[in-house]
């Protein structure tokens, strides 16, 4: 079975091919709303990464044990309390991260694309190739919550990781941010964009 | 066949076990946390009663000597205003004491919705450089529009005037409600007086902006009226009759 499934591409097809959030438009919530900076974007992915690494190892390490009636609850399970430790150790780490990104990392717990692998991937495969699958899939939603990231916030403040880049009016330069960047409507239409860009170049290769 | 998986005796041992395995991940993350989240809540405590306090020249290093120099937590009780002997007074649960039906007593005129007070509070002395008590930092909460706003009061000599005040903890409107931890505000409040000249709670949060000159008003905010007014109300609870003002008096008549 694992024949067919190379390592390399398991890592590298959700990035781009098939990506989570541009091509199965998967978790999407969460890329709306902590994308406005890349900091958040970054500690956010780093996240879901590992929520998505554990959730995938541990599932697949117990697949064979895990009753059919009660899977996606036991999946549930691992999940969550695999959230609660990331808010719990985020919340020691970083509290004023922990702050902004507020219940959004409680709601690790329902983005889809850690319960999708789960239950698509992790739950027929072998713990190794489990790992790999979460690590594509969270470099591919990380992809796009960081690129989304370092649009909202060159635009919308004129920095990048909290460091100016373009001189503000504010700030006695030149530009004047646009606040529209700020808010979750613009990662609907940067998001909307990326899927238009890939969906083109994947037809272009066909 | 030893083990079926999928028999209900199979699910009820397998959920069982997961559940027991989660739970001891969580708990355990959570003990070895525990000492530097206590640690990190009395920072935050130290950082906000100097906040309160206005005291000069608090950066993010030196505030625990700052603190440890010039503060001194006090435990009074709030009927008779006299000092009560504690120890390790920094982690004193002021939440548990307000809640506990033996160390706590029930409002009578529960204009800040709050329902119950500890009968002991923690206050803050604060001294200047040279030692002498500057001002008194008291604890002071009460019901906003959804949550319970917490905060600090820090009050000069007079007991009276304002110097500082900060809402550490409120669970109000994001972006509407949440003005009351903002600094632009926050300093509105320094120099305004909480009693008039009848020494009555004449404090208040004036919609559409107080006088300058009204030394009793507080600019509202548009949009948070509701907010607003539940802090006008704790301030008028916890500077009535059933707050601090036996304690206030006291202080005044020993000459602080």
């Amino acid at each position: 079975m694992s024949a067919r499934l190379s390592t390399r591409d398991l890592v590298v097809s959700p990035i781009f091919a098939n990506n989570p959030v541009a091509m199965q438009v998967l978790g999407v919530c969460s890329a709306l709303a902590v994308s406005n900076s890349m900091q958040t974007a970054l500690v956010m992915t780093l996240a879901v990464t590992f929520v998505l690494v554990c959730s995938n190892l541990f599932i697949s390490a117990i697949r064979q044990f895990i009753p059919n009636s009660v899977r996606i609850i036991a999946q549930m399970t691992i999940i969550a309390s695999l959230v609660i430790v990331v808010d719990m150790v985020l919340q020691d780490i970083a509290p004023d991260l922990s702050k902004q990104l507020s219940v959004f990392v409680g709601l690790i717990i329902t983005n889809c694309i850690v319960m999708g692998r789960a239950e698509a991937f992790a739950m027929k495969e072998p713990p190794l190739l489990s790992v790999f699958d979460a690590i594509g899939n969270a470099a591919g939603y990380g992809f796009i919550l960081l690129s989304v990231a370092f649009v909202r916030e060159l635009i919308g403040a004129g920095s990048l990781f909290g460091h100016e880049i373009i001189k503000t009016v504010a700030n006695g330069g030149w530009y004047l941010p646009n606040e529209m960047f700020k808010l979750p409507p613009s990662a609907f239409f940067l998001i909307g964009v990326i899927i238009w860009v890939v969906n083109i170049a994947r037809r272009k290769r066909k | 066949m030893a083990f079926n998986k999928d028999s209900i005796v199979g699910t009820m041992v397998f959920t069982i076990v997961l559940c027991l395995v989660c739970s001891f991940m969580i708990t355990g993350t959570a003990d070895v946390l525990k000492e530097r989240k206590l640690a990190k809540q009395r920072d935050e405590l130290m950082r906000n009663v100097l906040v309160a306090a206005n005291v000069e020249g608090v950066t993010h290093d030196n505030f625990r000597d700052i603190f440890k120099a010039k503060v001194t937590p006090v435990l009074v009780n709030l009927d008779s205003g006299e000092q009560v002997p504690a120890e390790d007074l920094l982690d004193f649960d002021t939440r548990m004491a307000a809640i506990n039906p033996e160390t706590s007593s029930t409002i009578n005129k529960d204009i800040a919705r709050i329902k119950t007070r500890a009968n002991n509070i923690r206050i803050f002395k604060v001294n200047d450089d040279q030692g002498q008590l500057q001002t008194v930092v008291l604890p002071i909460y009460g019901k906003g529009l959804w949550s319970i706003i917490y905060g600090f009061i820090g009050m000069e000599k007079d007991l009276n005037t304002v110097e500082g005040i900060v809402f550490y903890e409120h669970g109000e409107t994001p972006g509407i409600g949440d003005f009351v931890n903002r600094e632009e505000w926050r300093t509105t409040w320094h120099g305004k007086q909480i009693y008039d000249n009848s020494g009555d709670v004449a404090l208040k949060i004036v919609k559409g902006g107080a006088a300058p000159d009204d030394v009793n008003g507080v600019d509202g905010v548009s949009g948070a009226t509701r907010t607003g007014a539940g802090v006008q109300k704790l301030i008028q609870f916890w500077f009535g009759t059933e707050g601090y003002e036996t304690l206030l008096q006291k202080l005044k008549a020993a000459g602080v």
